[in-house]
């Protein structure tokens, strides 16, 4: 080969390699420019129906179930971060009714056919569905419990969403099938006791919330189960306050214009307090004085509702 | 293959061994199998694996809600079912076919080489490399969930039983694709290979179709074909074993019984077939 040859060659190589870099940076710069300038989706066609429901999906996975469950059940929990993220302002995982989580549904129905023994989707199930769909998170659970009778935390999963509609009744029958399931925990049989004595009370929801807490290997559930146990603590120490705000009030007339004025019964009853003698909610945030009332600072990591 | 590198293992054998039956000679054939395999750069495909299985183990934490060794196991032993479905479909259908094409088949049989030899050496070969994929594989999805789990995960210990029924599967895939290159064009064995795999996984439907048809010769027919097809659900494993659960030591021999069956069955059917076939 001769030198001009080997040069032509080397020209035509260093021309294709700028044609493949050159063609690449204007392929992604024209992908980015589409993404941008595409019209949005309205919601219901951003929701669009699953093509395959579980049954389907599961025969046509042949060996792949297990990856496929794996797949729906990523798909479920990205199709609600992705709602959560466009919120304004921070909601609660078993608060999410005001998303339209159509699919929700289907995607944790199709991962829990794809793989019966799967049981965290039956969890988020029984956290995040009831405020979407009750039903929906009534029958998926019942179909996990179907699936896997020796699984006590699914009747705990039903009890809860039992509970959260007020039907207490049907919230002691759960956990009293699940104190019969060899190795469910001790607190099941007091948990059914107390549906039936307590029904809505906070030790209740605090037993139930301190359960989920320590049980669950989800972390936003876990998360939504800690943020639940401090607005319950929340709830007892704002409780104390507007106590304290009224005996004030009737000892001198008036509420008070700043957390100053009753420091002192405050530091008396070792309240934790921040700067400017203002008490602290379970999160580390103050509380806001209104009159005679207290409220959650906005800025609280305390759920308000 | 070429006959060069084929003739001078099997000169060995003969030299060495004398008349020592057939064994010798499968070996040789299987050894060259896997030679070429590696030659073909059929192992590349651990490097995608490896890939693959690093990133999982990087990012999958963010992306399933703490369910990352579940992911693992189901990635790790999925792909590795899928990798080795397409190596024994893939390079199964062609190693009788190239040696045909290339015209060495005609050097190894002026050679003391039986069809059945061949066949069978050829045979041992490709589940040699399968066998060193489906190992590397494994000790990458143990290492994967070592790094995931932070030290030892007993679920390290539940997958290798699952991982012997995927190599199970991938040998009767390979026998399967063997059969049908004996009398089949390469793109026909692969797409006739790749049915079987599918309906393999069906085989429990069949069976229900079978019972639940009207008339009698549609639940023949349906009955012969849940017998004839190789029950390959019965080697899927994988879900339960990312639940922790490992097949028992039984329920394993019978797989393998099943298995040694149904390859013994396929070899035998692609040798009378290949034996047909004029190469002189």
């Amino acid at each position: 080969m001769t030198q001009l040859s080997m040069k032509s060659d080397s020209t035509k190589t260093a021309g294709l390699v700028i044609i493949i870099v050159a063609g690449l940076l204007a392929a992604a710069s024209l992908s980015r420019w589409l993404d941008s300038h595409r019209a949005p989706l309205n919601a219901d066609a951003a929701d669009e129906s699953l093509y395959l429901n579980g049954k389907t999906a599961r025969r046509m996975s042949l060996a792949f179930n297990g990856l496929a469950a794996d797949w729906y059940w990523m798909r479920s929990l990205q199709y609600v971060g992705k709602k959560i993220i466009n919120l304004p302002e921070n909601v609660e995982l078993d608060n999410l009714g005001q998303l339209n989580l159509k699919t929700l549904a289907p995607l944790l129905d199709t991962a829990t056919s794809l793989d019966p023994q799967f049981l965290d989707p039956y969890e988020y199930a029984a956290v995040v569905l009831p405020s979407v769909d009750v039903e929906q998170a009534i029958r998926i659970t019942k179909k996990g419990i179907d699936a896997n009778p020796n699984a006590w935390k699914l009747y705990q999963h039903l009890g809860y969403i039992y509970w959260q509609q007020k039907d207490f009744q049907a919230a002691a029958d759960a956990y009293s099938r699940g104190a019969q399931i060899p190795g469910a925990p001790r607190f099941f049989a007091a948990m059914k006791a107390r549906m039936l004595a307590e029904d809505g009370s906070r030790d209740t929801a605090r037993e139930i919330y301190k359960q989920m807490f320590e049980q669950s290997a989800d972390d936003s559930v876990k998360d939504m189960a800690r943020r639940r146990l401090m607005q319950l603590d929340s709830m007892d120490q704002r409780d104390v306050l507007r106590k304290l705000l009224t005996a004030y009030q009737t000892r001198t007339g008036h509420c008070p214009a700043t957390w100053k004025e009753i420091e002192p019964v405050l530091r008396s009853l070792r309240v934790p307090l921040v700067s400017e003698a203002a008490p602290m909610d379970p999160s580390g945030a103050p509380y806001v004085l209104k009159g005679c009332d207290v409220d959650l600072n906005p800025k609280s990591e305390v759920p308000g509702k | 293959m070429d006959a060069t590198q084929l003739a001078k293992p099997i000169e060995q054998v003969k030299v060495s061994h004398g008349d020592a039956g057939s064994f010798p000679r499968i070996i040789a054939i299987a050894r060259n199998a896997f030679r070429e395999a590696v030659r073909d750069r059929v192992l590349y495909n651990l490097v995608l694996f490896v890939l693959l299985l690093t990133a999982a183990a990087i990012f999958i934490g963010e992306l399933s809600g703490g369910q990352e060794r579940r992911v693992i196991v189901d990635l790790g032993l999925s792909s590795m079912l899928l990798f080795g479905a397409f190596i024994a479909i893939f390079v199964g259908v062609g190693l009788v076919y190239k040696e045909i094409e290339k015209r060495t088949i005609y050097a190894i049989f002026s050679k003391p080489v039986g069809r059945g030899e061949f066949l069978l050496g050829k045979y041992l070969g490709l589940c040699l490399t399968l066998l060193v994929n489906v190992v590397v594989m494994g000790l990458g999805v143990s290492l994967a969930l070592i790094y995931v789990s932070g030290g030892w995960d007993p679920l390290v210990l539940v997958i290798w039983p699952a991982m012997l029924l995927i190599y199970l599967e991938l040998m009767i895939l390979t026998a399967v694709a063997l059969l049908f290159s004996s009398f089949s064009s390469p793109a026909l064995s692969a797409l006739l290979t790749f049915f079987v795999f599918i309906i393999g996984h069906f085989s429990a439907d069949l069976k229900s179709l079978a019972t639940s048809m009207g008339s009698t010769g549609a639940r023949w027919l349906f009955a012969s074909l849940y017998y004839l097809l190789p029950n390959l659900s019965n080697y899927s494993f994988i879900t339960p074993a990312a639940h922790g659960q490992a097949p028992t030591a039984h329920f394993v021999a019978m797989t393998m019984l099943y298995g040694v069956c149904y390859i013994a069955v396929v070899l035998a059917a692609a040798t009378v077939v290949f034996s047909r076939r004029n190469f002189k």
